[in-house]
């Protein structure tokens, strides 16, 4: 009975196995190159998490960089519900093990994922950071979609063309420790206070469903009730605003309060059909991850040096490097009458 | 004498163990590789520490569900007396730890005074810990953390000899972890504390007709519990060079897992701390195995499923069969 077990068990460890190799000798063919010189070159992307439509877009754009630059390419990363810090640092070491040449992360939390991509760089992997900021000692170069400064602009631009120049509002952001929205809320500020100084942001500290929509769509809710004359909605992740506008559309106060923000038109598209969001914010997520995966394999290549002050990534054409940080360009402004040209 | 060996629970597993563990390394490319592994096994340190006191707590028949909310609150706890009160590294450390033991004394007395059952007590405290951690760090990470400290977590006593040009690292955390792990199986299995703990799981009252003082027992075991996962905080803290309020998020139940695979009846009674560190490398074994052939982080946790329902039916056979 016992033995009886113990080879079940092994069967169906093997079993375990089974779709592992048959996914292995798909997808990395990187064995038989790592030996020739014409050495084909394997990147990986990371998302903060997988199976939201922003990275899932992401992932699009590394595929179309990775086929054509002729390199392996792997998108993988933490599933939702999972302690998405440790994983992504389990997964860089994975990584390192299996000899990528290059790693473009989107990392959680800075500091948390440091030490495990400065091990992989001591190891050789170039590292490059996207969409969010690794410490700078951990990481070679930083992608960035739009500067900070051009996405507050365009954010405080759009609400206050539709609230005036006095108008109050609120901010709904991801975690409280995401340090991307923590700079562009920063930066936000910044331009309120120069261009529209009578404008008013009732929550200074940022109302933080993390990466939740139903929470979104809660604290939404909430915040239309503790906040009853606010004029302005800001939510400033791809799950927050879909969140929220399901929480103006449930309680039917699209039309007095104006909510804008950043997410991808596919999450959008409803709630600009119905009227109840007019116009948000947006950069390009599948031109991210193109460019991403192809500063990633030019960095591997020895193309691209510190001290560049442009690169040339493939259809994208050049985009300007500033420092340590390659820009990706001006956020896109989406509205009725141009949301159907985008699919992701 | 191999028969015998092969009716003890811990045979089975290690046999699963070096099964897989060859499977693996036949089968996919880079899996074998000493620097790899070792760097790795970092990453079990806190599960296996919260899985080593788990043993304890199951063997009473118990459980404790806020093993992970414990260890995150006393990172917080230390982050912020280093960061915000200015407390040098050791001092700060030495917070995280009285942390823990308040936080495991606090479980203790409701469970033996109060007498209230440990899933709900716990299950209670498991959210309370952590909202503790999220209130007291605003939910925002902290970092910074002295090289001397993350040492423990990040450094390595020596190269491992014989592991080629490339020597691997033999990483302090793991060595900490095997030090406990010895300690732990003295006091399980060589100690008063274990035969004492295995005899509450098995039958609390004749325990207690055996002048086992219980209450002061089980109040002990709680608190000395939380006072590990104080430690495992240091470690975690270190591994990550961050302390954050919703780190470790879904560990206690990962704990709990090693425990169960590693043949501890859940219902108390039998406790085996040799086979939760088997547990805890088989699993963590065939994660890494699973993610070095490139299956895709949603499938593992699919697949690492079925491989756990197949040993509860295979541990709740043999336990069936043994003859007790």
């Amino acid at each position: 009975m016992r033995r009886w077990g113990m080879a079940a068990l092994a069967v169906l460890l093997m079993a375990g196995c089974g779709p592992a190799e048959k996914k292995d000798d798909g997808a990395k063919p990187v064995d038989t190159g790592s030996a020739a010189t014409g050495k084909k070159l394997t990147v990986g992307l990371m998302p903060k998490l997988t199976g939201i439509s922003f990275f899932n877009a992401t992932d699009k754009g590394g595929k179309e960089a990775g086929e054509a630059l002729g390199i392996d390419y792997v998108y993988d990363g933490p599933a939702a519900g999972t302690d998405t810090i440790e994983k992504q640092s389990q997964l860089v070491g994975t990584w390192m093990a299996r000899k990528f040449d290059a790693i473009a992360i989107a990392p959680n939390d800075p500091e948390a994922i440091a030490p495990a991509l400065t091990k992989a760089r001591s190891r050789g992997v170039k590292v490059v950071a996207w969409d969010a900021d690794a410490k700078k000692e951990a990481r070679d170069f930083f992608v960035t979609q739009c500067t900070p400064e051009s996405i507050a602009k365009s954010l405080m631009d759009v609400m206050a063309e539709a609230i005036g120049p006095e108008g109050s509002y609120i901010i709904i952001t991801g975690t409280l420790t995401a340090s991307n929205q923590n700079i562009w809320m920063a930066e936000m500020e910044k331009y309120r206070q120069a261009k529209y100084p009578k404008m008013k942001n009732l929550s200074p500290t940022p109302i933080s469903p993390g990466e939740d929509k139903a929470k979104a769509t809660q604290m939404a809710a909430d915040a239309l009730k503790t906040y009853p004359g606010v004029k302005g909605i800001f939510a400033i992740t791809s799950v927050a605003l879909p969140g929220a506008a399901e929480a103006l559309r449930k309680s039917g106060t699209g039309g007095k309060v104006f909510l804008t923000g950043l997410a991808t038109p596919s999450d959008m598209r409803e709630y600009v059909k119905d009227g109840t969001v007019k116009k948000f914010v947006l950069w390009s997520p599948v031109d991210l991850g193109y460019l991403a995966v192809s500063a990633a394999a030019a960095l591997a290549k020895g193309e691209l040096k510190p001290g560049a002050t442009e690169f040339k990534a493939g259809r994208i054409g050049t985009v300007k490097v500033v420092g340590d940080q390659i820009i990706l360009g001006d956020p896109l402004v989406f509205d009725k009458d141009n949301i159907d040209k985008f699919d992701f | 004498m191999i028969r015998r060996l092969l009716r003890s629970r811990e045979a089975i597993l290690l046999l699963v163990l070096i099964a897989l563990f060859a499977v693996l390394a036949v089968k996919v490319e880079g899996f074998f590789d000493a620097y790899n592994l070792l760097e790795r096994t970092r990453y079990w340190v806190a599960p296996g520490l919260l899985a080593a006191a788990m043993t304890f707590v199951i063997a009473t028949g118990g459980i404790d569900l806020s093993v992970a909310s414990v260890l995150a609150l006393c990172g917080i706890v230390m982050g912020m007396r280093r960061r915000d009160a200015g407390w040098p590294m050791p001092a700060a450390a030495g917070a995280a730890l009285a942390a823990g033991l308040a936080a495991g004394a606090a479980n203790g007395a409701v469970i033996s005074r109060i007498q209230v059952p440990p899933l709900v007590v716990t299950l209670a405290t498991m959210s309370l810990f952590r909202g503790a951690a999220m209130g007291l760090s605003q939910a925002k990470a902290i970092g910074d953390f002295p090289p001397g400290f993350l040492w423990l977590g990040q450094g390595s006593l020596c190269k491992v000899p014989g592991t080629g040009a490339n020597p691997a690292d033999l990483p302090v955390p793991l060595v900490i972890l095997l030090a406990v792990y010895a300690l732990a199986w003295a006091l399980m299995h060589r100690s008063w504390v274990g035969r004492f703990t295995e005899l509450i799981g098995e039958n609390e009252t004749a325990a207690r007709f055996a002048a086992i003082d219980v209450r002061r027992l089980k109040f002990a075991l709680y608190a000395s519990v939380g006072l590990l996962c104080g430690f495992a905080a240091l470690l975690h803290t270190a591994i990550y060079a961050t302390a954050k309020a919703d780190t470790a998020a879904g560990m206690e139940l990962e704990a709990i897992t090693c425990v169960v695979v590693g043949g501890t009846r859940i219902s108390g009674g039998h406790a085996s701390i040799v086979g939760t560190l088997l547990g805890l490398a088989i699993l963590g074994i065939l994660r890494f195995g699973l993610e070095m052939a490139g299956v895709s982080s949603q499938n593992i946790i699919i697949l690492v499923g079925i491989v756990l329902v197949a040993t509860a039916i295979i541990n709740e056979r043999l336990g069936r069969s043994a003859v007790r």
